[in-house]
């Protein structure tokens, strides 16, 4: 009986790693950080330390309030006065909430004002819209994408694109779903037309700190030696952050990972997440007070950031396509260095495109 | 990719058990199911059994892990052929189901079922040492005719011999259909031998499926079933013919002999 060989290799993923400094005029950070425009998570692992900053507190206490609202038509978003009073004006960001990519259709509103519509086969026949067939369909075309630039002439109301696209939202497929919607920099003021007409709830995103004691971690003395390959690194990254133990003790069958060697054990550590609809600016912002924090002298010189993509978002770096096979990861870890320096690593699971 | 689908829950006469299989079926993600009545061709006087109407069940479905819509439960006869019988095509009694299955004994009956019997799915045995070669010639005519085939894994959960006889006779299926028209489902008979979606695509590898083969076993090719039931009771997939139901019975009678109005026809009974 023959078995195929292959099972011992895991799903497709795509790892990308970059070193850089930030005072290296080609730095891409800026745009790299900008083009993931649905952040789910970001995590900051600060070595020696046990509690934050208060600048850094800060940081985090300021990130973007953004807004829930249940049952939305998604007509809604191709509302004039939407459009120019959110839309034009500063950047929109919207997705579909508690939608699977791969199971229901998913709708994205990106800062440049691109709606991408990820539809199944059945909803995007009755739209009756110009879409092309999702790039990760295998053997029949079940997945559909529409992908509509609202800032376009072509897109303006009245003009016959929008008008064909409205029609088929609003009367032939009649779209609803829960939205996370937030915008820069005008916040919910901008959106007040549009949320007073429908179920809505503001939210904060919500911030975890842990300190975590003894805690093995590889010795990334400079960011010239070349200390653990990125593998093994974002393993150790996952661990950290998910509260694995990376012990590996005979006893225990749970978890086999390990820290890369070489390695070196920090007495405490302390490890923050915040998690919503999370906005680039913030993240950029809190890169900036992270380089800030390495200024000035520490027991270790390092500070580990990792930033999570929403896993049913319809697109992920720019508006590059994104779907789920057995995971929909999209992420990048950024560890920085006292001298200006970085490590960045992005990955994507199998349905994705390479990140940037 | 479509929605997760499990087209093979057991049913019971435990009104309870059989809420709690749909309970977890929604909790592990399955937004559609179907519970299977097994019906023995060869017993005499066996009636085919009527199934029992989902509200009968269930009054309030369950709404799917993650999503916002109660789960879809749909009604499935499989039909156990181990001897040279006659199979109706157009039973009556089938038309209460929305899924027909077959599951043939014998190389000479899983060629009628490939070749011409009006069903949606074909079962291959998962309880016994492959009880014949499957041929590439009938696989291929089913495939073309849209009929798709059934590997069941909750017999190897309960026991470890069924697990080697289910690994054997799933790969030797997959060599032959390369990984086309193949679905995956449980037979379960309790909650706990129900998985995940995505545990049954990750089964699916060990079967000889790809990724993309595996994952479509659970979705995109159930979805397929589906409608390939449904175009069972239509004319050529397109017209759909459904019964209205009279709505007095005054219409029916004949007019009273003393009324004023003159006699008139009586009115046709539409039928949309």
């Amino acid at each position: 009986m023959k078995m195929r060989a292959e099972l011992d290799q895991t799903p497709r993923s795509l790892l990308v790693s970059e070193r850089s400094s930030f005072r290296d005029q080609k730095t891409r950070i800026r745009a790299q950080v900008e083009q993931l425009h649905f952040n789910y998570k970001v995590s900051v692992l600060l070595p020696e330390c046990c509690s934050a900053p208060p600048h850094l507190d800060s940081i985090f206490n300021t990130f973007n309030s953004f807004y829930l609202i249940r049952n939305l038509p998604v007509y809604e978003l191709l509302d004039k006065n939407f459009l120019e009073t959110a839309v034009y004006q500063g950047s929109v960001y919207g997705v579909s909430y508690r939608t699977r990519i791969d199971e229901d259709n998913c709708v994205a509103l990106t800062p440049k004002g691109h709606l991408t519509l990820s539809l199944d086969k059945d909803s995007f026949e009755i739209l009756g819209v110009e879409g092309k067939p999702s790039r990760f369909n295998h053997r029949t075309k079940c997945r559909f994408v529409v992908s509509v630039d609202l800032t376009d002439s072509s897109m303006a109301p009245g003009g016959r694109g929008y008008q064909r696209l409205l029609t088929g939202l609003r009367s032939r497929l009649q779209l609803k779903t829960d939205f996370l919607l937030s915008h820069y920099p005008g916040g919910g003021a901008s959106l007040q037309a549009l949320l007073s007409r429908y179920d809505w709830s503001e939210h904060r995103p919500q911030i975890s700190r842990h300190t975590l004691t003894d805690l093995s971690c590889p010795a990334l003395l400079t960011s010239d030696l070349q200390s653990c390959d990125p593998h093994s690194f974002m393993e150790w990254v996952g661990a950290v952050d998910a509260n694995v133990s990376c012990e590996n003790s005979s006893s225990s069958f749970l978890s086999s990972l390990v820290c890369p060697e070489p390695r070196t054990t920090v007495s405490r550590a302390l490890s923050v997440s915040v998690c919503g609809l999370l906005l680039p600016h913030d993240v950029h912002r809190l890169i900036q007070e992270i380089r800030c924090y390495l200024e000035q002298p520490h027991l270790e010189s390092w500070v580990c950031l990792t930033v999570h993509g929403y896993a049913d978002s319809p697109v992920s770096w720019g508006d590059n396509e994104h779907s789920v096979l057995k995971g929909g990861e999209n992420f990048y870890s950024l560890l920085m260095f006292q001298d200006d320096t970085y490590h960045l690593h992005l990955a994507t699971g199998a349905h994705d495109t390479c990140p940037p | 990719m479509s929605v997760f689908m499990d087209l093979n829950l057991s049913y019971t006469n435990d009104k309870s058990r059989m809420q709690s299989l749909i309970e977890t079926a929604a909790h592990l993600g399955y937004s559609t199911v179907a519970i299977n009545y097994t019906y023995e061709l060869t017993i005499k006087k066996s009636k085919v059994p009527v199934p029992t109407p989902i509200k009968d069940l269930m009054e309030k479905l369950p709404i799917v892990q993650g999503r916002c819509r109660p789960i879809r439960v749909l009604n499935r006869l499989t039909v156990v052929m181990s001897e040279q019988c006659h199979f109706k095509k157009t039973g009556r009694e089938f038309s209460a189901y929305d899924l027909l299955a077959v599951q043939p004994a014998t190389e000479k009956l899983f060629h009628v079922a490939c070749f011409t019997l009006d069903v949606d799915i074909i079962c291959i045995s998962v309880t016994e040492k492959r009880p014949f070669i499957i041929k590439r010639s009938p696989v291929n005519g089913a495939v073309e005719r849209g009929i798709m085939f059934e590997v069941s894994y909750s017999a190897a959960i309960r026991d470890s011999t069924m697990r080697r006889y289910t690994i054997a006779n799933a790969v030797s299926l997959v060599e032959t259909c390369k990984g086309k028209n193949l679905i995956l489902s449980s037979a379960a008979e309790k909650p706990l031998e129900l998985r995940g979606p995505y545990d049954i695509s990750n089964l699916g590898l060990l079967f000889g499926l790809s990724d993309g083969d595996a994952k479509e076993a659970v979705s995109s090719a159930c979805r397929s079933v589906v409608l390939h039931g449904e175009t069972r009771k239509t004319a050529g997939g397109i017209v759909h013919t459904m019964k209205c139901c009279s709505e007095t019975p005054d219409q029916q009678e004949a007019p009273p002999a003393d009324c004023e109005a003159p006699a008139a026809k009586r009115a046709k009974q539409l039928t949309e």
